[in-house]
């Protein structure tokens, strides 16, 4: 089983179960090991000492959202470089010439978002 | 292949339970969370079918950056979930008749021909030097370059549209513009100006 592709993943597998019962084993010795003893003050919540102003649960600017979809955009242009960086060699210039267009099109959208200053936080 | 069967069935079994939390749960965070779950689990489902790149792709661009951007919606909707279940029984007849459309277009499709056994045999384990990310490379910038570039378009216009839709800028900001400060010159700051001394008295 080893000498196929999916063999080479086996390692990572064992890292995420060795992960998640190194992780498990540490909640729960935490959960079984510690004295438990709450009261009403110490379950409260407190903001640095003094009551909470207002519900965590407020609304965000949504300056936020611009900055995450922006980040989805070249996350994803990054994510069509890899095949391209590795099958570089066997697509040859048609496929260079390919991805120089690509590029160019959204460093069209990489000017316009900079010149619109959508890049600034004000 | 009785081992990779048990990784197939305990990744399959997080992912439906995740899924089923994630339209179960009352807290909308945590169903993005387990979501998130989901996503991950069903990359390592991918990684079973050798589908190494889409299987990393999956957890940089959704888990990494969609999930994200999920998040900030859900946070910046101000959601009281009070008043979203009040119309529930109301809207159940609605929504059942287009989840069981969905239902029958989705059997319809897979149960058609093109996906019986006969037709899409066992795949062929491969060997340790294939690579995946190699094999779909060749594909996209030769075969499929059109719809490559396509995809460009599609992504200038998401940033177009995002920046039209979402871009504010603040008027009532008080910040100082370092390049204005640096290039003042003497003449706009200071007024010397020549008046005889006082005479002391």
């Amino acid at each position: 089983m080893l000498d196929t592709m999916l063999g080479n993943y086996f390692p990572i597998l064992l890292f995420i179960l060795v992960g998640l019962l190194v992780g498990t084993l540490c909640l729960v010795a935490g959960w079984l090991l510690a004295p438990n003893k709450p009261d009403a003050e110490k379950l409260s919540t407190y903001e640095c000492g003094f009551g909470a102003f207002e519900d965590a649960r407020m609304k965000f600017d949504v300056r936020y959202y611009l900055i995450a979809i922006l980040f989805i955009l070249f996350d994803l242009e990054i994510a069509f470089l890899f095949p391209w960086a590795v099958a570089l060699k066997e697509v040859g210039l048609f496929g260079f010439v390919a991805m120089l267009v690509f590029l160019g099109l959204l460093v069209v959208g990489f000017i316009y978002e900079w010149a619109k200053g959508a890049l600034e936080w004000d | 292949m009785i081992f990779q069967d048990f990784v197939f069935y305990s990744l399959a079994s997080v992912v439906i339970i995740s899924a089923l939390g994630v339209i179960t749960l009352r807290n909308p965070v945590y169903s993005v969370l387990l979501l998130v779950l989901a996503f991950v689990t069903s990359s390592g489902l991918w990684l079973l079918l050798e589908a190494e790149f889409l299987a990393i792709a999956l957890v940089v661009v959704y888990v990494g950056a969609v999930m994200v951007l999920f998040l900030f919606v859900v946070m910046m909707l101000d959601i009281n979930l009070d008043q979203m279940r009040e119309g529930f029984w109301k809207w159940f007849p609605f929504g059942a008749i287009l989840a069981f459309i969905m239902t029958v277009e989705m059997s319809m499709v897979l149960m058609s021909k093109q996906f019986s056994s006969e037709i899409i045999q066992t795949p062929e384990y491969k060997s340790v030097d294939y690579s995946n990310t190699k094999e779909l490379g060749r594909l996209i910038y030769t075969e499929y370059v059109y719809v490559f570039e396509l995809a460009a378009v599609i992504l200038l216009v998401a940033m177009v549209a995002a920046i039209a839709i979402t871009l504010r800028h603040r008027t009532d900001k008080k910040s100082s513009n370092a390049s204005r400060q640096i290039a003042v010159s003497r003449n706009e700051r200071l007024k010397v100006i020549s008046m005889p001394a006082e005479k002391k008295e």
